[in-house]
């Protein structure tokens, strides 16, 4: 059997080429867009999973030092630690620096933990030169992403700190890249005022004391004990708020990412849309410009169902073929994007269906157009 | 019911629009074409010509009327059958002014299109269309696409087409209106000749008298009705 709409094609190959080109580079759009929401859960995840932990303990009615200010005192660890059920609990700190490179500032994320501590918040996976931090001062561990080299000098509030080691794929849940240094370090950055504030205080007759301020006490659990109920007795005798690594995961995610997940959502609605929107007038003005051929085909007895398959076939090959293209356009182009884009093959699949259904019901208005067709109208009345 | 009778019309009518736009097309018609005959239908333009061939073609569905194609009655005030496209596919062949071939299928998928849409095995379908390529001298042309044909070609393939479904009748509309005189009395004389060897009967719309004396009969639209000169 003669295969109609293959021949239609192959008669307009550039055009249909073209076509399927423009719809994919939408579709390409759509596929980056499910990307960065992919991403943006990753890397939401990054540092949870590096670190680990079983137990995150804030201050009492927060949600911890990813959603919202967070101070507990560092000697909180001793009396974690203390707890018949904790293996180990560490103090650490979260804190935005603008670190200065060549004109002008990168956003990062800096993390302060003891480096002499139980728990290592830099995974060895992830460190990719150089070394973890060894000394209590004046040690950076920055991400790839933030172009520093090994050995660079970084000028962080008035010291000099010297790049130790670089990690790869260490990422904060906004995107920002992560860097690391020792928890005193990190302390004096976060709390400790300018020398002027400081000369203010004194004459006010308020002595600065030295910071044992941290954002969090992490911890983690020796086997055969239940994570919740840990939780509770120290929610209940520590009055502190304590997530679980879930339930941190589930304040990242819904509370962190939900809006901006919720936004590239919609964006993608909009974008299937009118990707299908446009896939329907294509397939409307490529059957309007089949009209006369397609009036002489009822004319000499040609059957609607052989007409109504090459409009749909041709509908469906225009939305596979702009789905390749899609594919092919977001591949080359997901690592120039600032931020994590992650492109899965599920949502490549998920994508694939929606552009079948869609490219079907696009076809509707063509298969239409064919039903209404007068078969007199390419002849003279 | 004759054996060699291929059209038969008794009282058919058709009128188009309503009230003061009312107009009468063909009214009371009622005439016989036999197998074997090339017919000219002939009238003035708007006088109803492409109306008739349209009803006889099981295209545009008369006002009132009977109608036989072969021995099978399709129409007796409303189409006796609702499958009026199977009819026209199995039992019809058209030829038009312009060739009208499918412009993204080369020459042997333009004729072989039809009979597929009957079922007709490829390769029998292939056959055929061989044969009447030969016939019409094109075959070389097979693989062609309309566009890389001539007119006289292109118009050749079309009455190939026209063929393919071992019609009884062929309705023809004009079908030198676009060909010089030379063209135009080959076209003709080659209907002539297969409407013999075929046994089909063909209705050829034609503004050029000259054509005429190559048909059996010359078929009239006046006042409304039908003659025969």
């Amino acid at each position: 059997m003669i295969h109609l709409a293959k021949e239609d094609i192959r008669h307009t190959l550039g055009k249909f080429i073209v076509t399927a080109m423009g719809v994919g580079m939408l579709l390409g759009i759509v596929l980056i867009m499910m990307g960065v929401y992919r991403g943006m859960i990753a890397d939401a995840e990054v540092l949870l999973d590096d670190l680990s932990v079983d137990l995150w303990i804030v201050q009492d009615n927060t949600l911890g030092p990813f959603a919202e200010a967070s101070r507990v005192h560092e000697d909180l660890k001793y009396t974690i630690k203390g707890i018949n059920a904790i293996d180990k609990s560490e103090a650490i700190t979260f804190q935005n620096l603008q670190l200065p490179l060549a004109n002008r500032k990168l956003a990062v994320l800096a993390i302060g933990y003891d480096i002499y501590g139980d728990i290592n918040p830099i995974s060895s996976q992830r460190l990719i030169q150089g070394r973890v931090l060894q000394n209590d001062h004046y040690e950076i561990v920055v991400s790839d992403k933030t172009l520093y080299k090994l050995n660079d000098k970084i000028r962080l509030g008035r010291n000099d700190y010297t790049v130790v080691g670089i990690t790869h794929g260490t990422v904060a849940s906004g995107g920002d890249p992560l860097v690391y240094v020792s928890l005193k370090d990190a302390q004096e950055l976060q709390f400790t005022y300018t020398n002027k504030r400081i000369q203010t205080d004194r004459a006010r007759g308020i002595l600065s004391k030295d910071s044992y301020l941290v954002n969090a006490i992490i911890a983690t659990l020796k086997d055969g004990y239940n994570v919740d109920k840990t939780a509770q007795e120290i929610r209940k005798w520590l009055h502190k708020s304590v997530y679980t690594r879930a339930e941190q995961k589930v304040v990242l995610t819904r509370n962190v990412v939900e809006k901006a997940s919720k936004q590239i959502g919609l964006f993608t609605i909009i974008l299937v849309g009118v990707s299908t929107i446009i896939i329907a007038l294509i397939i409307y003005t490529m059957t309007l410009e089949k009209m006369k051929e397609i009036s002489i085909m009822k004319l000499i007895g040609l059957p609607n169902s052989i007409i109504i398959k090459m409009i749909v076939e041709e509908t469906l090959l225009l939305g596979i073929f702009a789905f390749i293209f899609g594919n092919i356009f977001s591949h080359l182009i997901y690592e120039k994007f600032p931020k994590n884009v992650l492109l899965e093959i599920s949502d490549a699949w998920s994508l694939f269906f929606i552009v079948v259904i869609s490219s079907i019901f696009a076809s509707f208005i063509g298969v239409k157009k064919v039903i209404n067709a007068d078969p007199t109208a390419a002849i003279g009345g | 019911m004759s054996q060699t009778q291929a059209i038969k019309v008794e009282n058919l009518n058709k009128s188009f629009g309503t009230g003061d736009a009312f107009v009468d097309v063909i009214k009371d018609a009622n005439f016989t074409i036999n197998k074997g005959e090339l017919v000219a239908l002939i009238a003035p333009s708007g006088a109803g010509k492409t109306t008739l061939l349209m009803m006889l073609g099981c295209v545009n569905e008369p006002n009132s009327g009977t109608m036989w194609l072969g021995d099978e009655k399709v129409y007796e005030d409303k189409w006796l059958t609702k499958k009026t496209r199977e009819i026209r596919r199995e039992k019809i062949g058209f030829i038009f002014q312009a060739h009208y071939l499918i412009p993204f299928l080369n020459i042997i998928d333009n004729l072989t299109l039809l009979p597929q849409a009957n079922k007709v095995k490829d390769s029998d379908s292939q056959k055929k269309a061989r044969e009447l390529l030969q016939y019409f001298d094109i075959l070389e042309k097979e693989t062609a696409m309309p566009s890389q044909l001539s007119g006289g070609q292109n118009q050749r393939v079309a009455i190939a087409r026209a063929l393919m479904n071992d019609p009884q009748i062929i309705l023809a509309d004009e079908p030198t209106a676009a060909l010089d005189m030379d063209r135009s009395i080959s076209v003709v004389k080659m209907l002539k000749k297969i409407a013999q060897e075929q046994n089909v009967a063909i209705i050829m719309v034609t503004h050029d008298d000259r054509m005429l004396q190559y048909c059996d009969r010359i078929m009239k639209i006046e006042n409304k009705g039908i003659v025969f000169q």
